[in-house]
């Protein structure tokens, strides 16, 4: 009993278009029926990592690998290609790419082929792996019609169909709202009770993984690996290294973090939180003229109503947070706030003059928007054409628009990337970058769908603190998020959004006193969490 | 119902043959005939939605039209000058009018082929039969049938990311440069983000034990059955009789290697 | 197919259907300038149907990349309801062959720009070929007919080879390239 299922021995992995090697010696020893996290920051070689388990280097991706990797005792050289599958699954973090056919028991079967499984036995196995994440009902279903969540429910179905001895998820949750990534983990915490399988989460957040995980293993930007062990011992022996990661510390890590002398020990969970977090709210009370104003708004794509008379009025000054589950047309409606979507019925004033009748130039200068994929507003190839592109349509000498970009990628922690390709940057340099670009002109109005998204929490804070600025000196931001944590610490005002109508419209404190919240896909922030459990241990 | 169970590959070539006989006809006669004929096959025997099929056929009809008046415009020199047919207050030469709506029956001909094929057939099941009974490499099956399943996601993209570019302040352009500049702005995300997708699906694939050999079992097993010799006896029988009767009336005509 | 590897198929046929898309896109184009210029209309802008096959080939330099990619992306544009129907398949494949007979002549070793017009004109000299014999082009006057093959090998050379390369270079210098054989060689030409 107990011997590790996985096991590496210096492991290392460069490729050859950078200079220092992805992974660096790792020498890991994961035991049967274990619960792992291996967290680190984006970009830290987690995806190689799996590609090592699973046998896909050195065979069919490029770069160099040295050392080894043991599954179930064996070199995974000596495996026959596809014959790790029998051992390992895995789910990976988006749901959109896992997937080559179009239902979800062909994909299931995919798999199964792919074993050789005889076609007496696919059918029982589907049916039992639909039956373990809960997807009975959706056998036949064409998997584009499925929601991400459900999504990352068939991936794991396929996975668990296979009879895999470990369990890998790459960031299964991160496309996921916060209340559809509940739903995902508990079936996880049933699963390792019913199968006893071994659980391999890849991750940079913490917060949602406590109760299912004990041990941890801790990546550096090197891709050396400078912790195993039990994922308290990492969380609250590391915490700063973690922080500096960019890695997501549990809320009451990082609110003891703040105030701990270094000698104490650090909180993992609310609960061991042993005082009461405070938190600096913006100026709420200030809110200026009125901005934007709808009127009966509408809009319907095919029949199928999106956005159903919605009656709201943005002034200036406000921080306002837009939240609801998917599909409830929180994006629709800020495009249409946007003016780049003209509402089917209904009408927005801006400034008291029709959305419609602003020449778009014009508008541009008062009304900013981030879309949620930084890539799609990318128009140029190097960072700083990227910043200067809006400045140099309003015919500023070239002086003054160096200058300017100068200025804001400084800001947003770009510099000295001003010549590299918008494309090539990371994850939250790119996400950055796109924020810098939209607010150059210094819009009176910026619009931001879900700017956190996947980002990791250095990028979050840094965005976060730049938004803070713009609202305190005058201008109103307008923020679709699912994270409450964010709502509470910024917003001045909160939009709850359900099938297409505003259900909610009230400031963050009085909406946490709400008892429904759950029905909106919503839950408590940490702080009020922390508030609510009425401080039961106080150390020291 | 019968077309909808038939083994795809045996459809799939039948409609090829078909096709490749029609391409050398140069008659009205025929092509029309067949023409009638087929859509009369696939109605009885076919399950499909009846409206879709007409709004893809229609634009059958604009094309057949353009092929029509083209053909008819830019002919050669006619053989036969003196034999005119006039129709409505236009007068052609017989050989050039016979050729021209030989032509467009062709493409009308032709085009309901592919639509009994399409109708009738899951595309999943046609790869599927593709591997299994005219041995196409799986790794290029499966491959592009992961490709295929991008097609609506890049339609949701391409407008976000028109979108995006409009707030960007990007404009109309005007020269020809910049338009090329233009599509070439808005290809590069559209391409960049399809790539990537693709090659995270290729990963997620092989991590399910897909190697591309052809040692694997299938949840769809295709086979050819006596049943499914049927249609392409059938089908060529009849293409044989609609000839019969084109040259029964003298209209038959075939290519004769002119160039 | 042994040499090629999975994620280049995917992406090939990815590259596919997105330029499916877009030769759909280009065909009322197409009308467009038949409706001025009769059928030659379509020479002028017959290029851009062979540069999947040019991009395919120049990203990938695998043998069968041009001749695959067209055929894939002519059928998904028949299964997207182009009015040409399943003919258009056999189109594909032979444009796909006239591009993939200039990289073979070059043995798969030269991705140069010429290398790619080249490709271009080829695809252009096959498909003309082919309309030629399908679409009754004997059955037009033959001066007109050889301006029609001219016009077309100009288009092939300029929108498909030099477009092509130019997309494709673009699309390298994104970094999504990187494990393909042109961003390995963009690389290798950058170290040196």
């Amino acid at each position: 009993m107990n011997e590790p299922i996985i096991m590496t021995k210096h492991l290392s992995v460069s490729y050859e278009e950078v200079e220092e090697p992805a992974l660096n010696d790792i020498n890991l020893s994961i035991e049967k029926g274990s619960t792992w996290l291996i967290l680190g920051p984006s970009g830290a070689g987690k995806s190689t990592f799996i590609h090592c388990l699973n046998g896909l280097f050195p065979r069919e991706l490029d770069g160099e690998m040295s050392g080894h990797v043991y599954v179930n005792g064996k070199d995974t050289r000596d495996y026959h290609p596809g014959e790790i599958s029998r051992h390992i699954g895995i789910v990976f973090q988006d749901p959109d790419t896992q997937f080559c056919m179009l239902t979800v028991e062909d994909e299931i079967a995919f798999g199964l082929e792919n074993l050789s499984t005889p076609l007496e036995k696919m059918e029982e196995l589907i049916t039992e792996s639909l039956k373990l994440v809960g997807l009975e009902h959706y056998r036949k279903s064409d998997i584009s019609t499925l929601s991400g969540g459900e999504k990352q429910k068939l991936a794991l179905a396929c996975v668990l169909a296979m009879k895999p001895d470990v369990l890998i998820l790459d960031e299964p949750t991160s496309n996921l709202d916060p209340c559809t990534a509940e739903i995902f983990t508990q079936i996880l915490h049933r699963l390792k009770a019913q199968l006893g399988i071994t659980l391999i989460v890849i991750e940079h957040k913490i917060e949602e993984w406590t109760e299912l995980v004990q041990h941890s293993a801790i990546l550096n930007q090197n891709g050396e690996l400078f912790y195993q062990g039990t994922l308290r011992d990492g969380v609250t022996e590391h915490a700063s290294s973690l922080k500096k990661l960019g890695v997501w510390l549990p809320y009451a890590t990082r609110e003891a973090l703040k105030t701990a002398s270094p000698l104490s020990k650090l909180p993992m969970t609310i609960d061991e939180l042993s005082f009461k977090p405070e938190i600096v709210h913006p100026s709420d009370g200030y809110r200026g003229q009125q901005l934007l104003q709808t009127d009966n708004l509408s809009w319907h794509a095919s029949k199928q109503k999106i956005l159903d008379s919605v009656h709201l009025d943005i002034f200036q000054n406000e921080f306002v947070a837009i939240v609801g589950p998917n599909g409830s047309g929180k994006t629709t409606l800020s495009l249409l706030l946007a003016g780049i979507h003209s509402p089917n019925r209904g009408s927005i004033h801006l400034k008291g003059r029709p959305l419609g009748e602003w020449r778009e130039d014009n508008l541009r200068n008062v009304i900013g928007y981030v879309f949620q994929n930084p890539e799609h507003q990318f128009i140029t190839d190097s960072v700083f054409e990227e910043v200067a592109y809006s400045l140099k349509l309003t015919n500023k000498e070239e002086n003054e628009v160096r200058e300017v970009v100068f200025q804001t990628l400084k800001e947003y922690n770009l510099e000295g990337l001003e010549n590299r390709n918008p494309f090539q940057l990371s994850q939250g340099q790119k996400r950055r970058l796109s924020v810098a670009a939209m607010t150059v002109m210094d819009q009176e109005l910026l619009i931001l769908d879900e700017p956190t998204f996947g980002q990791d929490w250095n990028t979050t804070e840094r965005l976060m603190d730049v938004l803070q600025d713009k609202n305190s000196k005058g201008k109103t931001i307008v923020m679709i998020t699912h994270d409450m944590e964010l709502v509470d610490r910024f917003a001045t005002r909160v939009l709850v959004m359900e099938k297409g109508k505003v259900k909610i419209d009230k400031k963050p404190d009085k909406l946490w006193k709400q008892g429904d919240l759950s029905r909106y896909h919503l839950n408590l922030p940490p702080r009020i969490q922390a508030e609510r459990m009425r401080l039961p241990y106080v150390s020291k | 119902m019968y077309l909808n169970d038939l083994n795809p590959s045996v459809k799939a070539l039948t409609i090829a043959g078909l096709v490749f006989i029609l391409a050398f006809l140069f008659d009205p006669i025929t092509p029309f005939l067949y023409l009638i004929f087929v859509i009369g096959v696939t109605f009885l025997f076919g399950r499909f939605n009846k409206k879709h099929y007409l709004l893809y056929f229609s634009p059958f009809f604009i094309f057949a039209f353009g092929m029509l008046w083209t053909t008819l415009a830019f002919a050669d020199a006619p053989s036969n000058p003196e034999q005119i047919i006039a129709v409505l207050w236009w007068e052609f030469p017989r050989e050039d009018l016979f050729i021209a709506v030989s032509l467009s029956l062709r493409v009308l001909a032709f085009a309901v082929l592919s639509l009994l094929f399409i109708f009738t057939t899951d595309m999943v099941h046609f790869v599927l039969s593709l591997i299994q009974q005219l041995k196409l490499p799986p790794k290029l099956a499966y491959g592009v049938l992961a490709g295929y399943r991008f097609l609506p996601m890049l339609k949701t993209e391409f407008q976000q990311i028109r979108a995006a570019h409009r707030i960007r302040g990007v404009s109309q352009a005007k020269t020809i440069q910049g338009k090329v500049g233009q599509w070439k702005r808005l290809a590069i995300p559209l391409l960049a983000g399809a790539i990537r997708k693709a090659e995270r699906t290729a990963v997620a694939m092989e991590s399910k034990g897909f190697t591309g050999n052809r040692n694997r079992t299938y949840f769809h097993q295709f086979t050819v059955t006596k049943k499914d010799w049927l249609f392409p006896i059938f089908m060529f029988t009849a293409l044989g009789l609609v000839i019969l009767v084109s040259v029964k009336l003298g209209y038959f005509n075939i290519y004769d290697g002119e160039l | 197919m042994n040499s090629w590897k999975l994620k280049e198929i995917v992406v090939m046929s990815t590259l596919s259907v997105v330029f499916a898309v877009i030769y759909l896109a280009f065909l009322p184009i197409g009308k467009i300038l038949v409706g001025f210029f009769g059928p030659i209309g379509y020479d002028l802008i017959f290029g851009i149907w062979f540069i999947v096959s040019i991009i395919a080939a120049y990203i990938i330099r695998k043998p069968g990349a041009a001749f695959l990619s067209e055929t894939i992306a002519a059928t998904v544009e028949v299964l997207l309801g182009n009015a040409v129907g399943p003919m258009l398949i056999v189109a594909g494949m032979i444009q796909g062959a006239g591009a993939e007979s200039a990289f073979a002549i070059t043995r798969y070793k030269k991705y140069t720009l010429a290398t790619l017009m080249f490709a271009g004109v080829m695809a252009a000299v096959f498909s003309f070929a082919w309309g030629y014999f399908r679409s009754g082009y004997a059955a037009l006057d033959s001066s007109y007919v050889i301006a029609m093959l001219v016009l077309r090998m100009v288009s092939g050379a300029l929108i498909s080879g030099v477009l092509g390369k130019y997309l494709s270079d673009a699309l390298a210098r994104t970094g999504v390239l990187s494990s393909f054989a042109l961003g390995k060689e963009m690389r290798r030409r950058r170290a040196a």
